[in-house]
């Protein structure tokens, strides 16, 4: 059970020993759960121990206590817990505002490429017309920004290394933007269900070299 | 005006006649409860199908496309015949009661809403047939919706139509009941907590439903009619309908889940035997909920293409949500503070309903940061986050308050034994499912996805998530078992649990008039939670 709790958390504790993400921008979604986290479990523990402690002290026991107090609320205290959490939301909401704009702003260098959903398959067209099938080569080290749309329903493009993604919706343009730090063969999911098949809509993002992609790119389609 | 048939005979000695022709809100109620029971336990074993199947990677039991009707199913069953008309029973049944009216406002209305129910409710068998499989998931998203891989469209919108007469026919009839009948000395204040919250889900209901009529309506004529609100083909924007079906669709997690809050509010006060902690700020925070709910729709759209300073909006709003929930929480943890605690089966179920709720909350928080959600939108983290709020707090909840009503709608006491097992399997049950659920979902695991590549990590996780299902489904079955069996089980007295709240002052089951002495009428200073005094 360890083993996979690390497993889930070896992103997000690779962020705080400092590496380098196999891919960006997972960086700023690995800050913003770790920052979470640590939130979430101090409130759950200052709620739940309380009432742990409360059901076992004041369990009914005959004789002994039988009926509860009179007590109706506590202005004060009512106050301190709308207040508190408040402030902590809009923290919340605020650090989100700074990590999401640097998670949708593509770098101004970025590899644009088209990309089209459709049922179901996914196909990538480069800046020269160079065209690819389910296959989408991209140079390590180098940012890309992806130009979605779809040709029949709404699908999604989720690239789990670099912990992002954006629907492709026909009828419209939608942007992201991810680079690999690492060369290799990785995954990219369809996100939003499309029918029979939406589980097998899956795209290989392949890592390349710059000069390994410069040379595919010349290839023809 | 005509009388309503066979008045004077209590439910359990009702014929087949008086049961199809009754206008009695507690006959309704429990028309309405029997046939959520039925659809919740079809739709559990759905979802123990969709279990099975997600174990391991391949297709083992059923076909990609029989798989994404049984999502359809599980999904939309669950949501409108469990979590939302369940609470249709508890509204009819509860509400007169305890505003110590005769009956409803309307009972030929409430008769009508109920028999609309029922009619979506054999639309919804029609799905069971192959070729009338729906697979459009529960939100019916365009354009997929108009292409014929969705199955019969045209079904789904009219089981909507359906369901809308009822919510809406139930809702007129609902609010006009607290606002005009309630015994002399009943405030709107001084109503059960339990009254607010059913009153909440259906001001929103009221509200919500016309926006969500209205969206698959428009799907109806683009499909059948050809015209383009939804479909780019000829114009239409897709998103358009995902706006509109989360304007009421949203809300309507508050529907399901302001009942519950009713529930553990009576509960927790009832079996510690004091006053609900903060009762103004209880009644005020379920209100704040219930109007805040209507301004964080677009949280269900962070990754759908619409404008990012719409998110960032829609991420502020949807945190503030936090605050109301929050206070409710604190509260009733506030209320066992010096409280003289009786662990019965609805009390257990109640705080456990508490803790999961915690823990669903505390996981949707991050749902609401575009930031986080931008990784696990569409994954097993949502699915895991919203079994913890919906298949766990207001599971739990409506297990809790049908237990604790038990005696009052049977007369009878339920075997404690069988309802304590079945709470001990169910919430560990359910946290080995649901706990796992959200963690393959952050280890990347899309939702509605038939099949999946074989990553060691994510086949681990699914193992330990049927197991998890298996017992849950054990504690579900021993609930079903308990209330039957209760059904001959020791007579009870009019308030075996020790409420003063005006339901327990008339005989269980209770008179087809509801009181000994109409009119009702309560001293000054009257309040339901009277505890410690």
């Amino acid at each position: 059970m360890m083993e996979t709790l690390l497993f889930v958390s070896g992103g997000p504790l690779a962020w705080a020993g400092g590496k380098t993400p196999v891919a960006y921008p997972a960086q700023f979604w690995d800050q913003i759960f770790n920052i979470w986290l640590v939130i979430a479990v101090v409130i759950y523990l200052l709620v739940a121990l309380p009432m742990i402690y409360f059901m076992a002290k004041y369990r009914y026991r005959k004789g002994v206590n039988e009926v509860g107090a009179h007590e109706e609320g506590s202005l004060g205290i009512e106050i301190l817990w709308t207040v508190v959490p408040l402030i902590i939301v809009i923290y919340l909401a605020t650090q989100s505002f700074a990590n999401y704009t640097q998670q949708r702003t593509a770098p101004a260098d970025s590899l644009p490429v088209k990309v089209q959903g459709m049922m179901w398959a996914w196909s990538f067209e480069y800046p020269n017309g160079k065209k690819s099938i389910n296959d989408l080569y991209v140079p390590v080290g180098k940012p890309v920004k992806l130009l979605l749309t779809s040709t029949d329903v709404v699908h999604a493009f989720h690239i789990p290394e670099a912990k992002t993604m954006e629907d492709a919706v026909p009828g419209r343009v939608t942007t992201m933007w991810f680079q690999f730090n690492k060369t290799g063969d990785f995954r990219a999911f369809c996100r939003e269900y499309c029918g029979t098949l939406h589980s097998m809509m899956l795209a290989t993002i392949k890592v390349v070299s710059q000069e390994e992609f410069d040379k595919w790119l010349q290839q023809p389609s | 005006m005509q009388e309503a048939v066979a008045v004077q005979t209590p439910w359990y000695r009702a014929s087949f006649k008086e049961w199809v022709l009754t206008t009695d809100h507690k006959k309704i109620a429990i028309l309405y409860a029997v046939t959520s029971l039925v659809f919740f336990a079809v739709a559990g074993l759905m979802g123990m199908v969709i279990r099975l199947e997600l174990t391991s990677p391949g297709m083992q039991y059923v076909s990609p496309d029989f798989y994404n009707y049984l999502l359809t199913g599980h999904g939309a069953v669950l949501l409108l015949w469990w979590a939302i008309a369940f609470w249709g029973a508890f509204t009819n049944f509860l509400i007169p009661l305890m505003i110590g009216a005769r009956d409803v406002a309307f009972p030929r209305l409430n008769q009508l809403s109920y028999w609309f129910f029922f009619s979506a409710s054999i639309l919804v068998l029609i799905t069971l047939i192959p070729s009338q499989n729906i697979k459009m998931m529960w939100t019916g998203y365009p354009p997929f919706s108009l292409h014929d891989g969705a199955g019969p469209t045209a079904l789904y919108v009219f089981i909507i139509w359906l369901i809308a007469g009822s919510t809406l026919g139930t809702g007129v009839n609902f609010i006009t009941t607290v606002l005009r009948m309630r015994a002399k000395g009943i405030t709107l204040g001084g109503m059960n907590l339990m009254v607010h919250g059913l009153m909440a889900s259906i001001v929103i209901q009221l509200l919500g439903v016309p926006a969500f009529v209205g969206a698959v309506t428009m799907l109806f004529l683009d499909k059948y009619i050809g015209t383009g609100f939804f479909n780019p083909a000829v114009g239409g924007d897709p998103i358009l309908y995902q706006h509109l079906f989360w304007f009421y669709s949203h809300p309507a997690v508050y529907v399901m889940i302001l009942p519950a809050f009713g529930v553990f509010s009576e509960v927790i006060s009832t079996m510690s035997r004091k006053p609900i902690f903060g009762r103004k700020s209880m009644v005020i925070a379920l209100w704040a909920i219930a109007i805040l709910g209507f301004e964080v729709w677009a949280h269900h759209m962070f990754t759908s293409g619409m404008p990012d300073w719409l998110r960032i909006v829609m991420s502020y709003t949807t945190v503030l949500i936090a605050v109301p929930t929050g206070i409710k929480i604190f509260n009733w943890a506030a209320t066992l503070h010096k409280g003289a605690i009786r662990f019965h089966t609805p009390m257990l179920f109640t705080l456990g309903g508490i803790f999961m709720f915690l823990i669903g909350g505390l996981t949707g928080i991050p749902l609401a940061l575009p930031s986080f959600d931008i990784h696990v939108h569409d994954s097993h983290f949502v699915v895991g986050h919203f079994h913890y709020v919906l298949a766990m707090a207001v599971t739990f909840g409506a297990f809790s308050g049908a237990y604790f009503w038990y005696p009052k709608v049977t007369g009878r006491m339920f075997p404690e034994g069988l309802g304590k097992a079945s709470f001990w399997l169910m919430l560990v049950g359910s946290n080995i499912f649901y706990f796992t659920q959200m963690m393959v979902g952050i280890a990347g695991m899309p939702r509605r996805y038939a099949d999946y590549p074989a990553i060691p990590e994510w086949v681990k996780l699914n193992e330990i998530q049927t197991v998890g299902a298996f017992i849950l489904a054990a504690g579900v079955l021993l609930t079903f078992v308990a209330w039957i069996r209760g059904l001959k089980g020791p007579r009870v007295e009019r308030s075996p649990w020790g409420s003063p709240s005006l339901e327990w002052t008339t005989p269980s089951p209770p008179p087809p008039q509801n009181f000994d002495k109409l009119p009702v009428e309560v001293p000054p200073g009257w309040s339901p939670y009277h505890y410690g005094r």
